[in-house]
Order: structure tokens, then sequence, then C-alpha cells
């Protein structure tokens, strides 16, 4: 089975079907569509029941996914901030003095 | 040791220099976050992803004369994986799905993701989630791992893993559809608006 072999894209012209819009839903979802093509999706969406429920229980899978997204130990963001600090610091030396 | 020993900026003007800095901070600070959650995704351990991500701020430092400005993230990420690679390869063959995974829950990996407490799990679908992910293929947990969790794109984790966007499309489309079987074989349908 082919699936999303290509870049995803809507045919231009008519307004997408069902089957269309199954195609690439996922990219929509995920924010990877063009914005024109992502237009179309959500008017689809908003006129076609089914598709709009296949829809929100793809993001509802995705959701739980993410919500396995381990938290940012702000201290060790602070730490590499201060990496960053140090690397501009590091460069003072060479500086002409004004 | 002098300071600016290694370093390929010399001779600069300072206003040259600051702009240069200012860019840099710009640009790289506000994916500290990502870089972090991907350094621990292929390094497995909290210590030795900070050291990753130094390495590649100091090496984007160092290079980011040479930068285009374009696709920050994609830049960083792929000095940061070229940085593990050149440590992977003294320890290890270079097995990037299995990296890539890693710190997704395997089969045999026990229930916590990433040090994260049961406390900090939002509801009762997690446990779920969890095993469901566990139960997935090196493969599929790895495009899971970059996309979801870490919040890459599709032509990022391509880049990460080394494969056509076309493949981490699929992949990412069967592991999910994997993950919603088992959502689904636990009873939890498709929401109704």
């Amino acid at each position: 089975m082919r699936l999303f072999r290509r870049a995803p894209s809507l045919h231009v012209g008519d307004q997408p079907d069902c089957h269309e819009v199954a195609e690439v839903l996922q990219s929509y979802l995920d924010g990877e569509l063009a914005g024109t093509d992502a237009d179309r999706v959500a008017d689809h969406l908003a006129h076609c029941a089914r598709c709009d429920i296949e829809a929100a229980t793809v993001q509802q899978v995705i959701d739980a996914i993410q919500r396995q997204r381990p938290t940012i130990d702000d201290a060790a963001l602070d730490r590499l901030t201060g990496v960053v600090d140090a690397l501009e610091q590091l460069d003072q030396p060479r500086r002409p003095s004004s | 040791m002098s300071a600016d020993e290694g370093s390929p900026i010399t001779h600069r003007p300072v206003s040259t220099e600051r702009g240069r800095d200012r860019r840099f901070r710009e640009q790289v600070l506000v994916e500290l976050p990502v870089l972090l959650r991907v350094a621990r995704r292929l390094t497995r351990d909290t210590v030795d992803a900070e050291d990753l991500v130094q390495d590649t701020l100091v090496r984007a430092y160092r290079a980011f004369d040479r930068f285009d400005g374009r696709h920050p993230r994609a830049w960083l990420l792929t000095i940061l994986r070229n940085t593990h690679r050149n440590e992977l390869r003294k320890r290890r063959p270079d097995l990037m799905d299995d990296e890539v995974a890693g710190r997704l829950p395997a089969r045999d990996g026990g229930g916590r993701v990433d040090g994260v407490p049961d406390a900090a799990l939002h509801d009762d679908l997690d446990p779920i989630v969890r095993r469901a992910l566990a139960g997935l293929s090196a493969k599929h947990r790895a495009v899971i791992a970059l996309v979801d969790i870490d919040g890459l794109t599709y032509k990022e984790a391509a880049r990460m893993l080394e494969v056509p966007v076309g493949t981490v499309m699929s992949r990412l489309h069967r592991a999910r559809a994997k993950v919603r079987a088992d959502l689904e074989a636990h009873g939890i349908q498709g929401v109704r608006r």
C-alpha cells in the first residue's frame, strides 16, 4: 500500500473530497500542509462531519502520544544559556578596544 | 591556552561581532529545548545530553559565519547529530533508529518515559499509550520520538534518520495507527462532537 510517498498536496481546482482529505489529514494535523491546502482541508472539515470526527480522533491520538513528552530541566537550559554567554565572552579579548 | 585559540573569528569590527553574537543568540537559544530533548534521546543520559548540546553550541558558534541563516533548527540538529555520531563511532557501531528510539519505552523497558514521574502524566490514557509505544518497532518508535515527542518537522526527522520525508510520513502514519488501534482495543473510541 502506498502512503504519502510524495510531498502532500491537494489537486488544484475543485474542493477536495473525503478521500483526498484523508490522504493529507496527517500532514494537515501536523502543520505540514501548505497554506492554501490547509485552508481547503479546514473548509472541508467544517462541512463534513465524518472527516471532522476522523480528524478529531487522530488529533486525540497525537495528543495522547505528545503527553509522553519529557519535561525539560530549567536548570539545564540555564546552564546551556550560560554556555552561549561564555562563548561570547571568550571572543571579547580578540575584539579591539574602542 | 589563550582565549582565542582554536576560534576562526579574528580581526572583525566590534559592531560586526556584536551583530553576529546577537543573531547567534536569537537563533540558538530558542532551539535549546529541542536540542536537549533530542540529545537526551540520543545519549540516554541527562548529563551526557547536556554535554552533547554544549559541544554542539561550541561547534555551532565557530561555524556560524558559514551558516546561511535559514532553518537554524535543522542546522543545529545536523551539528548535534554529527557531534554525537563522531563520539559514538569511538564506542560502537552506528544504529540510528535504535539510538533515536532509545528514550521511548521498549517492550522490556518498563513503564516510565525519560524519568517523567507518573504524577506528571495527565490521564488514564497514558499507561495504554506507553504500552502501545513500547510495542512499536524501533523504526516506528524513532519517528514518533522525533516528530511527536521532540517536535521536529517531517524534514528535520528525515534528516536525523537519513531517510526520505515520505518514509517518515508513512512510518508515522503506521505508528500512530498502531497506537490508535491499541487505544480502541481498550475501549477508547473516536471522539464525538
